[in-house]
Formats: C-alpha cells, structure tokens, sequence
C-alpha cells in the first residue's frame, strides 16, 4: 500500500517535470524564480534542477520524454494535486504578467502560495550550492562595530556552516534553518552551534519574486544597519534573488553559566578534528560564530529521509482524516532526535504548534535526562537538546537513564501522558521512542504502537539493513509486546479490545546516511553522557537571573525552605533504608512531584516506601538538610506559584554534573562529597564496566 | 599519564568526608552483625548517589558482607547460605577481573594470580558456576579470604592509606608491556629533541659568527646604514637554516628566545656598538637599528607567515613568563621585537612625508613587506594575557592594525583599562582606583566585563545600588506572596550562603552520623491515577485537568497487576 503511494507520487512528480520542461520551451519569457510561487513547481523546479545539475547532458533527457512521460495520462483521473498544480501554474502565469500597480491582491494571493512553495523546497532541496567559506566571506558580510553586528548576503541555495551561537535575523529574503524558515519581517532566532552536534547550516532560499523591488528597498535597509562604506560594498552583491541576514552576538544566562565551567569554555568552538576547517578572521568571528569550509558537510539528508519528511508534512497540513500521530524509532544514534527537529521545524512553517511525546529516557529533548514528558512546542529548535530546555505540560519523572529496570513502569508512565492530552487536540504529535530496539525493547516499540492511534511509524536505519525487523501494520498482526499481543480469539479479548478493529497507519523506513550514523561521538562533549550533563546544566542555568552580570555559583543562591515533615522523600532507582535517607538525598538532584495524597507526617520526615508515578513540575538541588528545625533547603528554578503544590520529592539516577559539585568558588572549608585522595588505579575502584562482545580466544581465527 | 603531573583531581564520591568512610569502614569489618548492618544501609545510599557509578570494590564488598551478616543472625539453613555466598563469590570473581580483561577473554585464573587473589577462589567459583556447589565451609572461608583481600587492595589503600602514594608502581602491573615501550618511546623522543636543540644552537651561532666577523670587517661601512651581502658561508649558514625552519619551526624559535640570540647579551650589544637601553625606553620599545639589522638577514629568510605567527605567539608567552618583573632587559627585547614585527605588517602610512630613498631605506630595514593576515584575536588575547609596561604600546599597535578593529570607543577604554593596569598612566591626572589591581586581566573578556562594570560603577555609584536591592526585594516579595499558604517559603535567615558549600548548612558539624533519622513517618502511595482531584491542581501547568478519553478502558490487566503488587509492603 505505502510502496504503491510512494511510487505514484514519483512518477506523477516526474511527470510534472516533464511537462515544466515543454511548458518551458513554449513559453521563454518565464525564468525559474517566476515559477516558484506555486508549491508543486518549486520542487518540480528543484528537481529539475538537482537532475540537470547531476546529468548536465540535457539532450540525453529530451530523448526519453516521450517515454516517461506516458504513465502521466493513467494519473490524470486520479491526481487531486494535479488539480493544484494547474491552479497554480495558472496564478504564477498571472503573477508574471501583472506588473502594473493593481498588485495588491495579487501579492496576497501568491503569498499565500509562497507560504507553501517555502516549506516545499527546503525540504526538496538536493543542490549541492555554494558553501559561504574563506574569501567569500570577506565580499559578502560586513560587521559594524558600533553596533556590534554583522549583515550578511547570500545568494540563492548558498550556505553558511558553522560552530557558535548567535542571534539571526532576516532583513530581506528568506533563509532555513534546520528545516525552519526565517523570513524577513519575522523576529530574530537564537541559533546555536555547539561542538557537541553536528554544527548548523544557513540556506539561502530563492526570494518571491514578486515582492521583490529593486536594489532600493534593500539599500535603505542596509542603511539602518551599517555605514555608508559597508553598504556600497554590500549592495554590489545583492541580486533580487539574494537574501541579507543579520547575525548578532548571543549571551543568555544558559551561555554565561556554562562557560562558567572550565570544562566547558570551549563548548562553542569547533572540536579538535574541525579546527582545521575553521575560517578564522572574517567579519562574523567577533561576533561569536566560526565559519567552516566545505570539507564539513553540515547535516546530510538522505533521499528516504527527505521523502519521509515531505509525506509527514503533507500529511499534517493536507487533509488528513484527525490528527498524525508520528512514531519515530530506530537504534542509537542514527538521528531520531534530529529527525524530530527537522520535522518538528517543517512542521512549524505550516502549523502554530507541534505535540511532543517524549519516550527516550537517555536523550531527552526538553527536560532533563531520566524524564518522561508531554511538550507543545511552538519555537523552532535551531540546536541541540540543551539549549532548549523548557517546561512541558506534563512530565513523569522515571530516574532513569534507560528504561530496562521497569518496564511496566515505563509504560505506565508513557499511557498516563498521553492520557493527559485533551483527545479532541488536532495538533499533530510526535512520539519519540528509545534507541533500545533488541529484546524488550522491541516489544515495547510493539506495545507504544498498540497503546496510541498512531497515523505514522518512521523507522530510522543506516548502513541498509534495518536493526530490527519492519514494524509494519502487517507485522503488528502477529507481534508480541511486553504488555500486548496479538489478537486472539480467546478469553483474553476483554483486555484486548482496546485496539480491535486493529488500526492501520504508514510505515516509513527511513536510511540515515550522515556522517559517523550508528556510532556515539567520541569527540568532547560528544558523548551521550556528556550530553545528558549538558541538558542538566542548561536546566540548572534557569537559576541565573536574567540580567547580565557575573555567573552566581549555586550554592552561593538563597534557597527556599520547607518543613520535612510536610513533603514526602522517595527513591526510584535503588531501595535505601529509612534511617539513612538523608545520606543519599543531601546535595542530590531530586525530582519535585505532586501527590494527590495530602502528606501528613506522625513525627520526622515522611519516606516513601516506593516511587509512584506521579506527576513532576520540576527539579531542584537539596542544598542542605537542617536536622535540628528539620528543614530542607531547595534550590529550583520551579515558579512558586507551582512550587507551592509540590509535597513529593524523587531521587532518581539522575546526579548532578559532577562540575557543579567541584567547581564552587568561595565555599568555605571541606566541600562535601568531593576528595582529591581517591585513588583510580587501585583495584576494584572504578565503577562496573560491561564489555560488550568479549571475544573468545577461541574465535579468533573465525 | 599526564593526570599525575598535573595537581590532583577532585573527584565526586558517595561520602560526605573522610570520617564517613573511615566509619563505614570500620562497621564493615566489624563483628558485631549490628554494626555491619549498618555499614551495609550506608552503603545503599551511597549507591543510590553513585546511581550507575559505584565502585566494584564497594559494591562486592557490601554483597559479602550481607553474606555474613545473614549468616550470623543465624536465620537461614546452611542451603540457603550457599546460594547467597555463591551469588556473591562469583560477583566478585567476575567483577573485579573485568577491567583487566582485554578485547579477548583472558582466563580468570592468569588475571586473579596477578591480583594477588588465592587460585582456590578462582576455583571456587568454578565449582558453583559449572560444578558441585561447594560446602558451606568452604563458602565462609572463601568470603573471609575475599574480605581480606578487598580490606588489603583497596579500603586501606584508597583515600590516602598506606599504598596510595605509589602511584607509579600501581599501574605497572596493569599492562607492563605498553609501559615499557611507552617509555622507550618517550626516550626517543626525547633524545631527537636535544638533537635538534643542539642543531638548532649551533646554526644559530654559527650565523651571528658570521655576521660580527662581517661587522668587524666593515665597521665603516655599517655606520653608513647598509649591511654587506651575505658571503657564500652564509648563505650556505642560511639556506641550512631555513630548511630546519620547516622541519621544527617551534625549536628554532624557542632557540631564539634563548638570551643571546634575539635577546642579546650585554657583550654582544657592545661589540655592535649599541647603548644599553634606558628605562624610559621600556614603556615604547625599539630595538637598537643596528641590533635590528644584525638579524634581518636571517628573519627576512623566515617571512612566511606561519613563521611569523609562531614568532610572534611565542614572544607574547616569553612577556607573559616574564610576568611581573618588569624593567627587565629581556622584557625589553622581547617587547621590542613584537612591536617591531607588528610594525613591519602595518600599512598605515605614517611617514608620507618622507623622500623616495627615506623610503627606499625603512623598507630595506623591513624583516618582510607584504602584509600578513594575522590572527588579530589571538594576538589581541595574547598581549592582554601578559601585562608589562610594554603593553599599552603594543595594545595600541594591535588595535590600530587589525583587520577588523573594534569599535573606537571600545579602543579607547580598553588602552585606558590597560594603562590603568599596568601603571603607565598616559595623560590623565587621577590615579588609578585601588581595587582595579585586585583582580589580574587574564582574558578580554574579563577586560571587557570590567570595563562594564567600571560603566555601570561610575554612571550610577549608590543610586543603582539601592533600586537594585529595591527590585531583588519586589522579586522576593512575589514569591512569598505565592508561596502564602503552602509549606514552601523563602529562606529568610541571614545566612551567607556562598560560604556554605552545597550538602552543607549553617550549624552543621563533621560527625558522620549528623544525618541519620531517629524517627520517621512511612507513607505509601500507588501510582497517580490519571484523573486528579481538579479543584487543587487545575492551574497548574505540570498537572491538568482529568481528561477522560473515549478509548475504552483505562486500566489494562498489568495496570490491576501493578496494583496488586503496590499492596504488598517492604
């Protein structure tokens, strides 16, 4: 069912094609950026692009016209897009001939188009163009230095990778972003480029043409910016195909703490193998962004990757029968999380906000490792998880990093946010899900697709083979999960029934094909754990007031207080005996939940004799226990007006960065929990290591 | 490797200080099973700190000494017994092998004996993985033996007990083979390095031979302002030179550096007939011209620009070495050179009034003509990191010249910042503010954070203060007004916190039991079910509103399981 789709599309898409190309010879006058107001023609003409610019031998192609396009007729009666498109070809066929001053509806009309042709395209887009790198840099960007900013002009499918964070704003033109379009008029976004992850592209996209006058408009804009001399420079560069962006410097109280770590004081630079790509000394390294050359690619998209987005988003924003419900799966590391952001993006073009459902314990994308959580999202995400940390709707705190240890809980806990969402909600969701895709962790892959009315499943792979098998609606027939099963005509259909008549939805397989898929980084602050600290740290940085001024240590902070006795303490992760609670709580990250329950104490503080999944508002830091009044004292960034509810505490797996304990300036005497005398080389001091694939002497030679 | 050279990590640990360990210690070798089991809840809290990062030895030690604790309370058949010193034995066996173990399996027993664990434990765990299960005599004897080994390696010896010092000899036994050739490699590498010194000295001195022999002999001449052409042995001398250049560039300019060289001793400046320079000179520094000449033959060879910054970056690490004696006379050179470099890169055209062959003349004294991309930013950290008397000049040459200065103002603050600094004080009569000598420049941007703060300081001194203050409190104020009516409030002691390291408060004593809980209330609770009483909860954003849905049921046969097991109580 779905191959067929797929296949349809691509030939009604080739067919197209063809038909721009003959459209094209009959009618001269119209130029490709004329064209692209109507959204199917802007990937036609992408993709015509992208074919001519792999084959330049374009006789060869007029020679196979007649053939392709003979299966275009048997689409004809059932093509609804074709229906558009002739639409569209038409009004792009007015847009050109209007150039009088009645233009007025018709700008509206075809920006109504534009919206659509915009989305379309960044996703489509295979052009390999120009990298902005070295010299270039110096002809196209310029920096005041009063103002302490740089403009920049690039030429349409240009691109500008690098390393560093900074604020972009687009001054005329459009650009994207990860799968974001940043259009002129629209606020400016924080973009952030860590060693951490892939670093992040600028794309200049292809302008309306309509709205576009001539060089004016754009040299009174450069005007407001820049000096006289630096706007001469500049505007011999801009075409009416150009876009100019303006890129200020970026420093947010998240940037000041984390720098306020020596660890860390590099996190925005290129890592050690990228040093050497670096662009040094153009006008846009004052400001805190480091271009790179060409040799890093940036973010790799394959063709089923780009495929799968443009099914996903036209399913969202077409008429799809209720809201999508995208499952997204696949093992560790092969770009679930920078799927979801690309989608979660493009989705963001079209739609207000996006649904989020978060199911990866390890690699978070909102909160802090460990979290099980309900988000709407309604800011692109233009870096890596840490440096969007916000409150979700709804969050279960699971204090794991993985969900082996208890996977009933982990269901549970997955059932119970998603029961937390209003059910007449059309805002599409997206279910993120754990890279544990052997075992278990197949079956509850099988059990989250069976609990939800998923629309789609997008099963992420590389290296072409799948890790696991298809988790197709004809494989869901007979599979087993942790919690469900296949059905059967048995006694066990009053359990079942939840999902009989058994759903259908699109399988999309999905091959990632970046750069070191499959493979944790090994860089600094590549790792996952390194990762998770960073997530932590971001979390933490809420604490800092918003004001520039120097980083405040946490401890250094004043706390809230509270009585023992009117909060509840438990453990997730490990049983701890009552009497020496306080042992494993004190200077730890614990989880602020909600009980429903009014907790009432009978002398002492009151423990939990088990974790219950509960609903979590938060974190905070226990930054010292009064045994003598029986306080504790809190450090949380949690708004009071929600603080005042919380009477649970959770400890979980979760610790504080070490950093956060060895680095605090001005303490007096010991600091707690941390020794410099620990020995490492004796034996048995380091923590458990599991060898994975310990090979036999014996299988050596095979 | 490199962490013992350098001053010794903090690391993070389960215990608050030494007395708790030294207490947990204690209680666990004790033989009061009251005080082991003590011992043994510490430890589970500590592991719930640890989360997945508690020491192996920690970890087995506690699993025996339940063993033991289980077996002296007298509870438990001798059968039982044996599973449970099995379980442990054979945790322990594995575990602490395992960090030995290599990308292939190693026979246990090869890497026990290397550990110094008794073979009979190894076959010990033998016997209950794959043979007969042991007697429980047996059991006790291996876990006491077990305990005294994990007493010996590593609780007597962790946290600076008697073995920790000799740090060396404890990694020789993990992999003696890589040690060896590591060190054999570090001699080779050394060796090829005093090589290259030496090389490196040697040509270097065989240049300035040359060049005073060729000064003595046109003396005359040299006061004239032209240098001789070089002479065949010199160009041989040179082209030798700079073939070393581009093999080790670093050890020819750290050579260099070396007194003698680039900075010349008292008796060469006086061969060349050069006064010593005066301390007034110390704040502009320019080398003598006939100095400057001496070398020019050998640097114009060297003009490539990755030379030049090398050089440069070099001269800016000697100033900073140099550090705070100032009026020295290698400070001198050294600054002197750098300026001397930067000027040579410049292109403003200070000297348009001068003729063709005045011209023609400057140009000839350039070590290279063409301007060099410089690494501005580098170069501008690099001259702020070491502070000298020199510094605002260079900092001046710097800013006039980059390639893309930074605002004028921002010029001008950072010039005064700098003279303020380093005590040069320029034109302005006042004299510098006392606490600005506090805190040393290390990096711009701590020269820029100062330069806000000195803003902010003088735009505003008590008045912003005090609406300061006013807006931390109207803040406090919200929050206590939200707080009203639940436990939660502000702390409104006056403590001064940033004394108090985190895990500490005020009043707080080192004993390691001042956190035990004599009396405490249990509390259990099941799963939240997904509707919650609305009326409390409903305006807040991380708990909403019930919201039933359509689905059918709601509780599936593992939510009556989970249930049911809720009920029972530990």
């Amino acid at each position: 069912m779905k191959v067929n789709k797929t296949a349809q599309a691509k030939s009604q898409a080739r067919s197209q094609k063809w038909k721009d190309v003959r459209g094209k010879r009959s009618r001269p006058p119209i130029n490709s950026s004329d064209l692209n107001s109507s959204p199917v023609m802007a990937r036609v003409i992408q993709e015509h692009q992208a074919t001519v610019k792999k084959k330049p031998s374009v006789k060869r192609l007029k020679n196979k016209a007649k053939s392709v396009s003979a299966p275009k007729k048997k689409n004809i009666p059932q093509s609804g897009s074709k229906k558009s498109h002739t639409q569209s070809n038409g009004s792009s066929m007015l847009t050109v001939d209007n150039d009088s001053e009645d233009s007025q509806d018709w700008k509206e009309y075809s920006k109504s188009f534009n919206r659509n042709g915009i989305e379309r395209s960044c996703i489509v887009g295979d052009t390999r163009p120009g990298r902005l790198e070295g010299e270039a840099l110096h002809y196209c960007a310029e920096r005041d230095d009063r103002k302490n900013h740089a403009v920049l002009v690039m030429q349409e499918n240009q691109t500008l990778c690098f390393r560093g964070k900074c604020f972009l704003t687009s001054l005329y033109g459009r650009v994207e972003v990860m799968g974001f379009t940043i259009e002129e008029g629209q606020q400016s976004y924080p973009l952030f480029s860590p060693a951490s992850h892939c670093p992040l592209t600028i794309r200049a996209l292809e302008s309306p043409p309509d709205t576009r006058g001539d060089r004016t408009d754009a040299s009174v804009m450069l005007r407001k910016y820049l000096s006289s001399v630096s706007c001469k420079k500049l505007l011999k560069r801009v075409k009416p195909s150009s876009s100019i962006i303006l890129l200020e410097p970026m420093e947010t109280p998240l940037t000041r703490f984390l720098s306020s770590f020596t660890d860390l004081s590099e996190l925005f630079s290129p890592p050690m193998s990228e040093l050497i790509s670096a662009v040094l000394d153009t006008p846009l390294n004052g400001l805190g962004m480091i271009p790179l050359v060409s040799a890093i690619e940036g973010f790799k998209m394959s063709e089923s990757y780009r495929d799968a987005l443009n099914t996903l988003v036209n399913a969202c924003t077409g008429d799809f029968d209720g809201c999508a419900v995208i499952l997204v799966c696949g093992t560790k590391n092969v770009g679930k999380s920078t799927f979801i952001r690309f989608l979660i993006n493009t989705l963001l073009n079209h739609t207000t906000s996006v649904d989020y459902l978060e199911g990866d314990l390890g690699q978070t994308e909102f909160t802090p490792a460990g979290c099980l959580s309900l988000s709407t999202i309604r800011e692109p995400l233009l870096g890596p998880p840490f440096t969007h940390q916000n409150s979700p709707e709804h969050m279960i705190y699971y204090g794991q990093t993985s969900c082996e240890s208890d996977l009933d809980r982990f269901l549970e806990s997955m059932k119970s946010l998603w029961h937390r969402r209003s059910p007449s909600r059309e805002t599409p969701v997206i279910i993120n899900t754990m890279g544990w895709v052997k075992g278990f962790g197949f079956q509850l892959l099988v059990d989250l697709i069976r609990f939800f009315p998923v629309s789609h499943v997008v099963q992420l792979s590389h290296g072409g083979t799948t890790q696991c098998p298809l988790l197709t609606p004809d494989f869901l027939k007979t599979a087993h999960g942790c919690q469900t099963h296949p059905p059967a005509p048995t006694a066990l259909d009053e359990f079942t029934d939840i999902h009989t008549p058994p759903r259908s939805y699109t399988h999309l397989n999905v091959q990632s094909e970046f750069q070191g898929v499959g493979r944790q980084g090994t860089a600094k602050h590549q790792r996952t754990n390194e990762h998770r600290e960073l997530s932590l740290l971001a979390y933490l940085s809420q604490l800092q007031s918003a004001d520039p001024g120097p980083v405040r240590p946490l401890h250094s902070l004043t706390p809230y207080q509270v009585p023992h006795t009117a909060l509840a303490l438990g453990a997730i992760h490990c049983e701890i005996s009552p009497s020496h609670m306080l042992y494993a709580a004190n200077a730890s990250l614990v989880g602020l939940c909600c009980l429903g329950e009014k907790v009432t104490s009978r002398g002492g503080p009151v423990m939990l004799s088990q974790a219950p999944i509960c609903p979590c508002v938060g974190f905070g830091v226990l930054r010292g226990i009064d045994m003598e009044r029986g306080l504790y004292f809190l450090l949380t960034p949690v708004d009071p007006s929600v603080l005042c509810k919380v009477n649970c505490l959770l400890l979980g797996a979760i610790s504080l960065p070490s950093c956060i304990l060895t680095t605090q300036p001005g303490s007096e005497g010991e600091t707690p929990y941390v020794t410099t005398d620990y020995s490492f080389d004796l034996t048995g001091a380091g923590k458990l290591r599991v060898f994975k694939g310990l090979m036999r002497p014996s299988q050596m030679g095979v | 490797m490199k962490k013992r050279n350098l001053e010794k990590r903090r690391h993070v640990v389960a215990w608050v200080n030494k007395a708790e360990w030294d207490q947990v210690l204690e209680y666990l070798y004790s033989t009061d099973p009251g005080l082991q089991r003590f011992a043994l809840q510490r430890i589970s809290a500590w592991k719930a700190r640890y989360a997945n990062s508690t020491p192996v030895a920690v970890e087995c030690t506690a699993e025996l000494v339940r063993c033991q604790v289980l077996d002296r309370s007298r509870q438990l058949d001798g059968d039982d017994l044996v599973l449970l010193y099995g379980a442990a034995l054979v945790r322990f066996v594995n575990l602490i092998t395992e960090k030995q173990q290599g990308k292939t399996a190693r026979p246990l027993r090869t890497i026990a004996g290397n550990l110094n664990i008794p073979e009979w434990v190894v076959d010990l765990r033998h016997n209950f993985t794959h043979r007969k299960l042991p007697t429980l005599k047996w059991c006790r004897k291996g876990c006491k033996v077990v305990l005294d080994w994990l007493q010996q390696e590593y609780w007597s010896r962790q946290l600076g007990g008697g073995g920790s010092g000799d740090w060396d000899s404890q990694s020789e036994g993990e992999d003696e083979e890589m040690d060896l050739k590591r060190r054999e490699d570090e001699l080779i590498a050394r060796q090829k390095e005093m090589e290259e010194y030496k090389h490196a000295r040697e040509l270097l001195i065989s240049f300035e031979k040359e060049q005073f022999q060729a000064s003595e002999g046109l003396q005359g001449d040299l006061m004239g302002g032209s240098w001789p052409a070089p002479l065949a042995d010199m160009s041989w001398i040179l082209a030798e030179i700079k073939q070393f250049a581009l093999e080790s560039s670093e050890m020819l300019v750290d050579v260099l550096l070396e007194d003698g060289f680039l900075v010349p001793t008292a008796e060469q400046l006086e061969t060349l007939g050069c006064e010593l320079p005066d301390g007034a000179g110390l704040t502009e520094p320019r080398l003598p011209q006939t100095f400057l000449r001496f070398w020019l033959p050998l640097l114009k060879m060297l003009n490539f620009s990755s030379f030049i910054h090398l050089l440069l970056e070099k001269l800016f690490v000697e100033l900073k070495v140099l550090g705070s004696e100032q009026n020295n006379h290698r400070a001198f050179y050294i600054s002197a050179w750098i300026s001397e470099l930067i000027i040579c890169n410049s292109n403003k055209f200070e000297f348009h009034f001068e003729t063709k062959t005045q011209k023609k003349a400057r140009m000839k004294d350039r070590i290279f003509v063409n301007r060099i991309q410089l690494r501005w930013q580098q170069l501008l950290s690099a001259c702020l990191d070491a502070p000298c008397s020199s510094t605002p000049h260079l900092l001046r040459l710097i800013l006039d010249d980059m390639e893309h200065p930074l605002p004028l103002e921002t010029r001008q603050k950072l010039l005064q910042l700098c003279s303020i600094y380093t005590q040069t004080a320029p034109s302005e009569s006042d004299p510098p503010p006392p606490q600005q000598h506090r805190q040393p420049i290390y990096t711009l941007e701590s020269l820029h954070e100062k330069l806000q703060h000195s803003k902010r300081l003088s735009r505003s001194t008590e008045r912003s203060d005090s609406s300061q203050d006013h807006k931390l409190s109207e803040a406090h104020a919200e929050k206590i007004k939200q707080l009203r009516g639940s436990p939660w409030q502000v702390c409104v002691d006056k403590v001064p916190w940033k004394n108090f390291p985190l895990g500490k408060v005020p009043g707080q004593s080192d004993d390691p039991s001042c956190l035990m809980v004599e009396n405490h209330s249990m509390m259990t609770v099941f799963d939240q079910p997904v509707e919650l009483e609305s009326s409390s909860t409903h305006s807040m954003p991380g708990v909403s509103a019930p919201t039933r849905t359509a689905e059918g049921l709601l509780w599936s046969h593992s939510d009556v399981n989970k249930l049911k097991s809720g009920l029972q109580f530990f």
